[in-house]
């Protein structure tokens, strides 16, 4: 009831404010919304995806939603009571188009400081955007020509943090059903997996960034609670996660990026019931990135490779080999076509390293592949209509390919 | 010889009725600045560049109906609107028909300069730093420019097919010129929106015509 709430909270407050703005503007707002000043700005954005059924599950970013059948809303807001100080929070309430529940949670809240108005030196604390990787920070629609989101961030494997195999057979016998894996040894049940980094929560924990976004070099670092393909309000294990992030940009419209991060994975409600033996083992996720975009008149070209290492307790024969590698990696191009069109097309693949079961040895979870064309439409500037087709393969699971058309309509301010 | 004398002005005379009168007054403008601060997202790493706020907000003054041959009495020149500090300067761009605008990037990042008016679509595409491209107005009508970059920056580009217009200055005094004898219906419009309209009459021997419009 209380999320229900939460999400028509949201959703009265995004349209009070394009009401009150358009009323002011005598049209729809094309500045900013700000109040005090410009002390108090506010963004929103509502988007509404429609798609076919998932039977595979290839989209799905939880246990019951898809990304293609998502209505998300979000506001943003930004406070500066202060120079150098800021607020910034962004409420979001996500449900799906083929109906049941809807949560609304403040995805990010937290505390900027610039100590010195010169120096591009930022401080931030409290519900942070992930350091790591680009593709975190890509997830908006305004900045997507594309309906579906790169697999490194979204494609669900069978790794659990609250939930481990007992051994290899058991892990591979889970292959595909990254949407729902049960193992032994932890949770009951079944429950989502991970991705390789998540692009839908940011996690709890203090990061600073020397060098700005558009400078030659940005350096940013971050602690936080969670991992990033499991991040958090709170830490599942008491385990801190580093992550850390260098951008350099060579030539104007080139950015190159590299990023790293390494934290506990695996959780307490898991290593408590853990033999002795392995008890007091560190089981970790160790994630490395890299990153490119170049743009230049009409086109842009983006890429990212992310690979997960995780290391889990070896509890029972067959071993599992550790680590297990999963490695996702995605290059995308986009055209404007003309005022307002673009043209968009990615093509992504999440590969992982093999394991031995009893019978047989095959990649711990089933290497799935994606391609996706796509075109947007502003036919006004805050509207933006897109049409894509995205077509799957993996070489395990119930279905092991679906070809899914997906429409989206989005509103922002 | 005396008759052709006694019929045409004398020179003076003529070059004063060429000029025409000056229409003259002050838009009250509201005390509040452009706003251009940043849209607010939650996914960035830290502040933006820092950036001067927005200029005050400035009016346009027009004739809503010209004077008759104005239409014909157009000049296609060549006007500028720069990209710098994530804004557009200026922030409002009063313009002929048939004049081509420069924009150049005198920024620090890409800028994509872009419009979807219904009057005239254009889409600059990405250039960096020293690099310009210019757009040629050939319709009438109310423009909007933005980047597809940054989202916060936006201009207006108002396309008139007569010279009968003017910016405001910041204080919002304005002065159109040359003005001949007869009836006209004056605009003053701010940021998207005509904020008042007004009638005014020139004399054949006026000289000047004041006309304000105070904030209501």
């Amino acid at each position: 009831v209380r999320e229900v709430t939460v999400s028509r909270l949201l959703l009265g407050l995004f349209l009070c404010v394009l009401l009150v703005d358009s009323a002011h503007a005598q049209g729809w707002p094309d500045s900013t919304t700000s109040f005090a000043g410009g002390r108090v700005t506010l963004g929103g954005e509502l988007t509404a995806t429609v798609s076919p059924d998932d039977d595979g599950k290839f989209n799905y970013t939880d246990y019951e939603r898809s990304a293609l059948q998502l209505i998300r809303l979000g506001v943003t807001i930004n406070v500066r009571p202060v120079e150098g100080i800021a607020f910034i929070t962004e409420l979001r309430a996500e449900g799906s188009s083929d109906g049941g529940s809807w949560n609304g949670i403040p995805v990010a809240a937290y505390l900027r400081v610039r100590p010195w108005r010169r120096h591009a030196f930022d401080i931030q604390a409290g519900r942070i955007p992930p350091v790591f990787g680009v593709g975190g920070r890509h997830i908006y629609s305004s900045d997507n020509v594309l309906i579906g989101y790169p697999l490194a961030w979204q494609y669900l494997t069978v790794m659990r943090p609250d939930a481990i195999p007992a051994n290899a057979d058991e892990l591979i016998y889970a292959r595909s059903y990254g949407w729902q894996p049960g193992y032994s040894v932890g949770s009951d049940g079944y429950a989502n997996g991970v991705p390789l980094a998540t692009a839908f929560r940011y996690d709890t924990g203090v990061e600073a960034r020397v060098g700005e976004e558009t400078g030659a070099v940005s350096v940013a670092a971050a602690f936080t609670a969670g991992t990033v393909s499991s991040p958090g309000a709170r830490s599942s294990n008491g385990g801190p996660q580093f992550s850390t992030r260098v951008a350099v940009r060579p030539a104007t419209g080139l950015i190159l990026g590299g990023s790293y991060a390494n934290g506990t994975f695996i959780a307490n409600t898991v290593q408590d019931t853990l033999p002795a033996s392995v008890a007091n083992g560190r089981y970790a996720q160790q994630t490395f990135g890299a990153d490119a975009e170049y743009s230049k008149g009409y086109w842009l070209f983006r890429s990212e490779l992310v690979s997960a290492r995780w290391t889990l307790p070896v509890l029972g024969a067959p071993p599992i080999d550790n680590p297990l590698w999963a490695t996702g990696a995605s290059a995308e191009g986009r055209y404007r076509l003309m005022p307002g069109v673009t043209l968009g097309a990615r093509f992504d693949h999440l590969w992982f390293n093999d394991q031995s079961g009893t019978y047989l040895t095959l990649p711990w979870d089933a290497p799935v592949s994606r391609i996706e064309a796509g075109v947007s439409w502003s036919a006004m500037r805050h509207v933006i209509l897109r049409a894509s087709v995205q077509h799957d393969t993996r070489t395990r699971g119930d279905v092991k390919s679906a070809t899914l058309p997906a429409a989206q309509v989005t509103l922002w301010f | 010889m005396a008759a052709l004398a006694a019929v045409l002005p004398s020179w003076p005379e003529a070059a004063e009725q060429t000029r025409g009168a000056v229409v003259r007054g002050r838009v009250e403008l509201p005390r509040v600045q452009v706003t251009s601060e940043r849209r607010p997202v939650s996914a960035e790493l830290g502040e933006g560049p820092e950036r001067d706020a927005g200029e005050w907000r400035r009016a346009i003054v027009y004739f809503e109906t010209a004077p008759k041959g104005a239409f014909e009495d157009r000049e296609a020149g060549r006007a500028r609107m720069d990209q710098r500090n994530e804004t557009f300067v200026p922030h409002l761009l009063a313009i002929t028909v048939g004049t081509t605008v420069d924009f150049p990037n005198n920024d620090r990042t890409y800028h994509n300069v872009f419009s979807l008016s219904k009057g005239q679509r254009f889409d600059l595409g990405r250039y960096g730093v020293g690099h310009s491209k210019a757009v040629r107005f050939d319709h009438p009508g109310v423009v909007r420019v933005f980047c597809d970059i940054h989202s916060h920056m936006n201009a207006f580009i108002l396309v008139f097919n007569h010279r009968f217009f003017n910016i405001t200055d910041p204080d919002g005094s304005y002065e159109i010129d040359g003005v001949p004898p007869g009836t006209y219906t004056l605009v003053a419009w701010i940021e998207g929106a005509i904020r008042d309209t007004k009638s005014v009459t020139v004399g054949a021997d006026q000289r000047v015509v004041e006309a304000d419009f105070p904030l209501k």
